[in-house]
């Protein structure tokens, strides 16, 4: 671009700038992507007050999945001591990322505890009262102790280091941050550092760029370095003005020396412009392919609290344990930022900010537009946790039908059509939605935000999404299921040739035995006792089981009996099955009679009684097969 | 002479598309019976045997052959009678009463205090979802169990039952805000 051109494009951003001052609709012309919208930001409420640092937690909750892929696995026990930056958590399993103590301090369980997750349940935790002390680990990530083959390749050892650092995406998706980078150095293109931060309440990044603009552009020059990556561009929204001063002052600063020159990049104010997908259309024109990541087409994004994480974890040895949090909300007095341990909870945090009234309601997990209220509020700071939010809940606008008004279609930014997800979302066609390309859907809420008619457009996307992803796992179980019951059947019939080949050859020498002996006498061949395989006879248990609900069902009667084509064979299952209900019936009295007699004897039944016991009723349930299987032979 | 020219034209063009659909006819062979396949496909694969064959595919062959009722496979229930019927092109049946209930989807647990290691459940399971030997403590591979129940009956001391999956931020779904109720098909009333 020539300095021509690009001072036009100034100009004219600067007309437009001031255009949508007074006329609304030319705010949607500063940015490339479709639709968006312009909520309240209340962005202030929490930069008011100074960053806080250095509050120390009762009890620290970390829980081992804080991340995207499969859980951690804990490497400590109760009653252990443990040290700041100690490993207390390993990634055995693939996509896993380890955990570190925050601070020095005791474990005092290792057991469930409830989740920062919309579902609310309890999972595996491990729970440290910190001793205050703060004593940690010298060179906890041990980088001179690389492995050889990992030295020569810094890719290799970068890739490395971030891993056993714990590092994931802190922007809110947790994905583990070295599994997003390749292998081989050159196929980034563009490195965006992510500072749009378009939900609003939440600042914690503004803050972060406030206060650390050079840690964070270290981390992205460490990352540039390593994957030979020559360009990077800094994206911060127009309404973060401190934060672009300081992040311009820290690239002046570090110009000098650096190899790469970071653009920094004023994007208009517009929600959701910090979306992966939004941020590369309007920074690169680059729309990425239907069921393509970012890297496919070169490009890298990081957020910046995720790139402080890594200059950390590299020019400094350290892991990841903490994190900014916003805490704000209407609910609270004194909003504010937090540089806060990992662990923390959610209450203790939102009593800090001094509460109006007493918070009887549930807490919002991130921003106001796609954060979940909690189902309980004592839950722990995780990784990707970025604003803990005390609204107190607003009257409920009561969801009407849809009018098919289009405003949703006007601001999704995906372009999708949201009235048509939703129709069928309700309707639980999932086929549809996914012709209607559900999976897009990057859940912002746009479409909810402005619909009319008040309906919880995402939370119907979200429940699509789980319901076809449960589907596709039934159906990959299915196809294991139906896989596994082939190889069975070819195994049994494998073996059973195998037996077959066995006999005949056995007969033959029988044979050839008996020929030599008394060549006049015949050998016959033996009756073909077919047995039953114990699997037919559980199907015909199972077959009786449910021919004995039908009897039971009374109406079903005769009428049912009547009105079945094949009357005789209806008949004998039920005859089957009244033997077998009576065998059972025998069976149980049986057991019953037993677990008196255990009862009268003895207070606590120790496994061997039970065993007999069972062995006893089992003898009885097999005599009764029995009678059940001559009944249905009959 | 044109008329013949003609005709012969068009013979030659008879025979060479004759020879081309006899052709695609042998390259193209569809193997099997595909509405055996299709069926298979809508059916749940527990292999339970409670349709009253010994598994899906049988059952699926019976049906593409019209010899047995849309509505016997008991776990599908309701929704794979109304895919089979569809298929089919035959009408809706309602299923028997217990079986219109759906069930949580369950896995078998053996006590493995109180096995014998007799290996009859071995024996019973469709998809060989059971590990163990002769005399030896079994154990269910919960994976792989399709929850048919067969190795229930068969256990001689009744130390296998069936448990439900435990709800996990994994498996947890996002319910609907206001979740609609499958409409019913109409169920016969029978006079008693
Ligand atoms: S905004 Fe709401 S009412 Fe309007 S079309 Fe979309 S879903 Fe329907
Ligand atoms: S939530 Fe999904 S459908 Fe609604 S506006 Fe956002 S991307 Fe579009
Ligand atoms: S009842 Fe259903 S699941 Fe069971 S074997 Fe028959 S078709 Fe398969
Ligand atoms: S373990 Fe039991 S319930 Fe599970 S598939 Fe095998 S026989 Fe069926």
């Amino acid at each position: 671009m020539s300095t021509k051109t690009m001072r036009m494009s100034q100009l004219s951003h600067q007309f437009l700038t001031k255009l949508s001052a007074i006329v609304p609709l030319a705010k949607h012309w500063l940015y490339k992507f479709h639709g968006g919208i312009f909520p309240d930001y209340h962005k202030d409420l929490a930069l008011k007050q100074p960053l806080r640092q250095g509050y120390m937690p009762k009890k620290l909750i970390l829980p081992l999945q804080q991340h995207m892929g499969e859980p951690a696995t804990a490497c400590v026990k109760v009653g252990e001591n443990v040290l700041k930056y100690q490993v207390i958590a390993q990634a055995i399993e693939p996509r896993s990322v380890p955990l570190h103590a925050p601070t020095s301090g005791k474990v005092v369980a290792i057991a469930p505890q409830p989740l920062p997750h919309a579902s609310g349940v309890a999972e595996m935790a491990i729970v440290i009262e910190p001793d205050g002390l703060d004593e940690a680990l010298t060179n906890p990530l041990q980088q001179d102790q690389l492995p050889p083959n990992n030295k020569q390749d810094p890719i290799a050892a970068f890739k490395h280091t971030i891993l056993n650092a714990g590092v994931v995406g802190m922007g809110g998706a947790g994905f583990p941050s070295y599994a997003k980078l390749p292998n081989q150095p050159g196929l980034v293109k563009h490195l965006i550092i992510n500072g749009a931060e378009c939900e609003p309440f939440i600042t914690c990044d503004d803050m972060l760029m406030q206060t650390h603009p050079a840690e964070i552009l270290a981390g992205a020059h460490a990352l540039a370095t390593a994957f030979q990556i020559p360009n990077i561009i800094f994206a911060i929204e127009s309404n973060k003005p401190n934060a672009i001063k300081a992040v311009r002052h820290a690239i002046a600063g570090q110009a000098s020396n650096s190899v790469v020159k970071v653009q920094l990049v004023e994007v208009a104010t517009v929600y959701p412009m910090g979306g992966q997908k939004q941020l590369i259309q309007e920074l690169l024109g680059l729309e990425i392919p239907h069921n393509k990541h970012a890297i496919d087409i070169g490009i890298v994004m990081m957020n910046v609290a995720t790139l402080r994480a890594i200059h950390h974890a590299i020019n400094l040895g350290l892991p990841s344990v903490s994190r900014f949090v916003t805490v704000s909300g209407h609910g609270l007095k004194e909003p504010f930022n937090i540089e806060t341990m990992i662990g923390t909870p959610f209450d203790e945090l939102a009593m800090l900010a001094k509460p109006a009234s007493s918070i009887n309601y549930s807490l919002i997990m991130g921003g106001p537009m796609m954060g979940v209220r909690l189902v309980n509020n004592h839950v722990p700071v995780i990784k990707t946790t970025n604003c803990i939010l005390a609204n107190p809940p607003e009257p409920i606008h009561q969801a009407m039908a849809c009018i098919r008004c289009g405003e949703c279609a006007e601001v999704c930014p995906v372009n999708l059509l949201p009235q048509q997800l939703y129709w069928h979302a309700k309707a639980q066609e999932f086929d549809k939605t996914q012709d209607y390309k559900l999976f897009d859907c990057i859940e912002c809420g746009c479409c909810a935000y402005v619909c009319p008619s008040h309906i919880p457009l995402v939370q119907y996307y979200r429940n699509a999404k789980a319901e076809i992803r449960e589907q596709h796992a039934q159906a990959a179980l299915a196809e294991q299921a139906k896989q596994r019951h082939e190889a069975r059947l070819a195994r049994i019939e494998r073996e059973k040739l195998e037996r077959e080949a066995k006999l005949a050859a056995k007969k033959a020498a029988v044979k050839a035995q008996a020929a030599e002996a008394t060549p006049k006498k015949d050998v016959t061949a033996e009756p073909a006792t077919t047995k039953l395989s114990a699997r037919e006879k559980a199907m015909q248990a199972a077959k009786a089981r449910q021919a004995a609900a039908a009897a039971s069902s009374k109406k079903a009667d005769s009428a049912a009996v009547k009105s079945e084509p094949a009357a005789p064979s209806a008949e004998d299952k039920r005859k089957a099955a009244m033997a077998a209900a009576k065998a059972r019936a025998a069976a149980k009295q049986a057991k019953q009679a037993q677990q008196s007699d255990k009862k009268s004897a003895t207070e606590s039944v120790s496994v061997e009684d039970k065993r007999k016991a069972a062995m006893a009723a089992a003898k009885a349930r097999a005599a009764a097969k029995k009678a059940q299987q001559e009944s249905s032979d009959a | 002479m044109n008329a013949w020219l003609g005709i012969l034209l068009f013979l030659a063009l008879a025979v060479a598309f004759g020879l081309l659909l006899g052709y695609a006819a042998v390259r193209f062979k569809v193997e099997g019976d595909p509405v055996v396949e299709i069926i298979d496909q809508k059916l749940p694969q527990t292999q339970c045997g409670q349709c009253g064959y010994p598994g899906c595919k049988p059952y699926a062959e019976a049906l593409a052959k019209g010899e047995a009722d849309v509505n016997l496979c008991i776990p599908g229930g309701e929704p794979t009678m109304l895919e089979i019927a569809e298929i089919l092109k035959k009408d809706p049946k309602p299923m028997a009463a217990e079986a219109t209930e759906p069930k949580p989807p369950m896995v078998a647990l053996i006590d493995e205090n109180l096995c014998i290691g007799c290996v009859l459940c071995i024996k019973a399971c469709p998809v060989d979802a059971i590990l163990g030997a002769t005399k030896m403590m079994h154990t269910v591979i919960a994976k792989e169990c399709t929850g048919c129940e067969l190795c229930i009956p068969v256990c001689p001391v009744d130390c296998i039952s069936m448990v439900t999956e435990e709800v996990s931020s994994k498996n947890w779904k996002w319910p609907q805000p206001n979740s609609v109720t499958r409409i019913p098909v109409e169920v016969k009333a029978v006079e008693s």
